[in-house]
């Protein structure tokens, strides 16, 4: 006998797994793809115990690249360096992987109105929740057996290829498990990736302190669980065993909380708002500002806090080559001073990938409005077309500006307490500033597939997102032809504060990005409203 | 279609067609709707209907036809065009934070501005709580809110996609209601429904569509011309011969109570036989939309199904 709250989880998986096979393929496949690419770019890298050593000396003293991977162990053999390489990313691709499939299958359907004609049939409380997760369970588990499979296949040992596997996918898990609570407390699914999201960024945050300081912190992480496997080291199964408690916790509060609330509504209960709208909201910018307050808030905090950490791990750089004297005979052009900039460098690099991010999140929100039909209402009134997609431009590209110069701010201040460096500050935030043509590019980029591509928007401009984002982390250490990495905007802009700046290649950046903004609105102009 | 001498049009259409990849959403589609009139927009589901709405706003673009709306092109000058007209859609999607009363406001301010004691009016008519957020309304009350932000607004035509989907039936009086105050004050109204009753209560002139095709225009009492009206009597003497008259249709009945459909034109010949009986009781329906709709349709209707008739 099944406990009537779950029954019809069964068909619902199948469905689920119909609606999403595509979607699931596609992110297995790219796990797989990032595991055998790094497997063979560090095999013919590191074809040498010399080059092998090097690389162990430069990682060990490297607080950038320590921050940014996990714990710098395995490092004596070829396996240990990828799965250092790699491991951070397959987590990332498999929590999203999870948080999109799982908040996909239930509060986003529950917003649409179709878990109610779902659970009007046979179908339990519990079941879409646990179709849900079930399916990003699933994915989990093909994600897992898929990395395995590509260290396997090319060459890597098995035991630490699948145990590798198995720690991504548990990671997975976990956030899968993350997602179900955030899909029961909040009321729309928009906020609740960003819940998911600030989790998966505190749980960074905590690993890349711990991993750094080595005082044993990273094990707060669910991250950290999954690095702490020690995959072709000690190949250690039992972090896994965190992992899936971790989940089942998580679980039972998602259930617990789903049993307390109404169907279609959050944990809290929504309180009346204002009878008539404030004088703002009367134009399109005014609506613009408002449908963005929130998600524009709550980047800006996770990314001030990124910022935060990243300069407050400047300190350390400082102590780690200190302890390790071995990385001056391989890194003899690099004084103390040169490594606290390369490494402010990096850790900016992602500040302004993720800001990248949120600037075509805001840019793609336009697109959102259109399908969902809300543009259609606003375009029917005095308000031009160039006006309604303008405002959701403006929206990414000021709202980005602010965002990155706060971050940047922030970093170059907590960078230069931890180092006593005063002069971080404003050499930081110069570095930050010529970051910014780059995030406008993103913007716009976003904008004119809006424009111009309505119905392949979203997908084209995320994918052009994770190429820039893998462009940034790969191609320099993978040996790439030039070109793939002169399509990322990042490639022309001085990476941090050690480096010249020029002002051509940002004036050329910001031409592009003005050119592909007027093409945006030029072509939103002549198209037709795609509803739907 | 018919001449319009001495009256502007507002809203006139003609061989407006518009593809979407292999379908063809509308086929040479005429409308003609004149300045002052409250006109209905009649078809069955997909025929249309809020296809050529989406062109009328400007939000897509004809293949081929000519479109005027207000004397001007609806697509390259739209936004002047909006400040004069105010829309319901057929579909209403509010913003998941906002509330009713903020997005009546919002609505009405880009439209051009809104009278707060009509809006205020309105809510207390349509019983309508502003303060609510999008996400906790019912689906009339959604609909309730586009209405209020279109009905506040000091448009000159007002374009509603079935505007009453939803709306429980007290509702759709006070939109009656509201409707020909409009017509009163001298706006027109382009008002797509398939519910005929509504369009019966409402409408000056309809136009019927179907597979993007404009299948009939006219007054209603134009197109009740093509109507038949039900007759059942009740005579003192068994009626004989009414067959053979031409017009009758569906001839029912036998001792001293007949039934039958006859035409327009037939009427009269038809009830001067029926007196030569000695009428003692008569009742004649007049002729509904949803007649002329089924004979529209009708046929089609029954090509189509006849052959799952065949198989079954
Ligand atoms: N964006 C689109 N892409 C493809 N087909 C479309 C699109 N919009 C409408 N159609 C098709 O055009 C036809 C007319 O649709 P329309 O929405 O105008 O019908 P309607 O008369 O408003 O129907 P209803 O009474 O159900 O609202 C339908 O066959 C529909 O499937
Ligand atoms: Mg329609």
């Amino acid at each position: 006998m099944r406990a009537p709250a779950l029954a019809g989880t069964g068909t619902l998986v199948r469905f689920a797994l119909r609606r999403d096979r595509v979607r699931l393929a596609v992110w297995v496949a790219v796990g797989a793809g990032l595991t055998a690419q790094q497997s063979l770019g560090s095999q013919a890298f590191y074809d040498t115990p010399e080059a092998l050593a090097a690389y162990r000396a430069s990682v060990g003293s490297n607080a950038a690249t320590i921050a940014l991977a996990g714990p710098p162990v395995g490092l004596d053999t070829v396996a240990g360096a990828v799965a250092f390489e790699i491991s951070f990313t397959l987590v990332l691709v498999a929590a999203l992987m999870a948080m999109s499939t799982t908040i996909r299958h239930t509060r986003a359907d529950e917003e649409a109105g179709r878990t109610e004609l779902v659970r009007a049939a046979r179908v339990g409380r519990h079941a879409p929740l646990l179709a849900g997760v079930g399916l990003a369970a699933l994915g989990c588990a093909a994600i897992a057996v898929a990395i395995g499979a590509a260290g396997v296949a090319t060459g890597l040992p098995a035991g630490g290829s699948f145990l590798l596997g198995a720690s991504v996918g548990t990671a997975g898990l976990v956030f899968a498990a993350v997602s179900a609570v955030a899909a029961q407390v909040s009321g729309s699914a928009r906020a609740a990736y960003g819940i998911v999201l600030a989790v998966f960024g505190v749980a960074f945050a905590v690993r890349a302190v711990g991993d750094i300081e080595g005082d044993g912190v990273s094990w707060l992480s669910p991250i950290g669980w999954a690095q702490a496997t020690h995959p072709y080291s000690d190949d250690r199964w039992w972090p896994l065993l965190l992992g899936l408690a971790g989940t089942g916790v998580l679980l039972a509060g998602a259930r617990a909380l789903l049993d307390r609330r109404d169907l279609g509504a959050g944990v809290m209960s929504p309180r009346p708002g204002a009878a008539s709208a404030s004088r703002l909201l009367g134009s399109p910018w005014g609506l613009a500002g408002r449908l963005h307050r929130g998600a524009l808030l709550g980047w800006a905090g996770g990314l001030v806090a990124l910022g935060a950490v990243y300069g407050s791990i400047a300190g350390s750089v400082q102590t780690l080559l200190g302890d390790n004297p071995a990385a001056e005979t391989f890194l003899p052009a690099l004084s103390t001073a040169g490594l606290v900039d390369a490494y402010l460098g990096v850790t900016l690099g992602m500040v302004v990938l993720t800001t990248g991010a949120y600037a075509v999140s805001a840019a793609l929100r336009a697109r959102t409005e259109e399908s969902a039909g809300r543009a259609e209402p606003v375009l029917a009134t005095a308000t031009s077309r160039p006006a309604w997609l303008g405002s959701h431009a403006a929206v990414a590209l000021l709202g980005s500006t602010a965002v990155l110069v706060a971050a940047g701010t922030v970093m170059g201040l907590s960078a230069a307490a931890a180092t006593g460096d005063p002069a971080l500050t404003g050499r930081v935030l110069a570095a930050t500033l010529a970051h910014l043509p780059d995030v406008w590019v993103f913007a716009a980029v976003a904008t004119v597939l809006v424009g111009v591509l309505p119905r392949a928007a979203s997908a084209t401009a995320w994918g052009w997102v994770a190429y820039v984002v893998v462009v940034t982390l790969f191609a320099e250490s993978l040996d790439w032809p030039s070109w793939v990495d002169d399509l990322s905007p990042l490639a022309w802009t001085p990476a941090g504060p050690g480096e010249p700046w020029a002002a051509g290649p940002s004036i050329v950046l910001a031409a592009v990005a003005l050119g592909l903004l007027a093409t945006g609105l030029a072509g939103f102009r002549r198209r037709d409203l795609a509803t739907g | 279609m018919r001449t319009l001498r001495g009256m502007t049009s507002a809203i006139s259409v003609t061989g407006l067609v518009k593809t979407f990849g292999a379908t063809r959403a509308l086929d040479g589609l005429d409308l003609e709707v004149t300045t002052g009139e409250v006109h209905g927009f009649l078809g069955p589901n997909g025929s249309g209907k809020s296809t050529t709405i989406r062109v009328l706003l400007g939000l897509l673009r004809a293949d081929t036809g000519r479109v005027r709306l207000l004397g001007g092109d609806p697509w390259a000058d739209a936004v002047a065009l909006h400040r004069r007209l105010a829309y319901v859609p057929g579909d209403v999607t509010l913003w998941p934070g906002i509330t009713g009363g903020e997005a009546i406001d919002l609505l009405g301010r880009l439209q051009g501005g809104l009278d707060p004691a009509r809006r205020i009016e309105l809510l207390e008519r349509f019983d309508l709580d502003p303060r609510k957020k999008a996400r906790t309304y019912s689906k009339g009350n959604r609909q309730k809110v586009a209405l209020v932000a279109a009905l506040a607004s000091d448009a000159e035509l007002f374009v509603l996609d079935e505007p009453t989907s939803g709306l429980d039936p007290l509702m759709e009086a006070v939109f009656r209601d509201e409707v020909r105050g409009l017509r009163a004050e001298g706006r027109t109204v382009l008002l797509s429904s398939h519910i005929l009753a509504e369009a019966e209560a409402l409408c000056d002139r309809v136009s019927i569509i179907r597979h993007g095709r404009t299948v009939q225009s006219g007054s209603l009492a134009e197109l009740r011309h093509l109507t038949r009206t039900s007759i059942t009597a009740e005579t003192a003497r068994p009626v004989t011969g009414l067959d053979a008259l031409p017009g009758v249709h569906d001839l029912a009945g036998g001792d001293g109570r007949v039934r039958f459909d006859v035409d327009a034109e037939a009427l009269d010949a038809a009830v001067r036989h029926l007196s030569g009986f000695g009428i003692r009781a008569l009742t004649s329906a007049p002729p509904t939309l949803e007649e002329l709709f089924l004979r529209h349709y009708g046929e089609e209707l029954a090509e189509e199904q006849l052959p799952e008739a065949v198989r079954s």
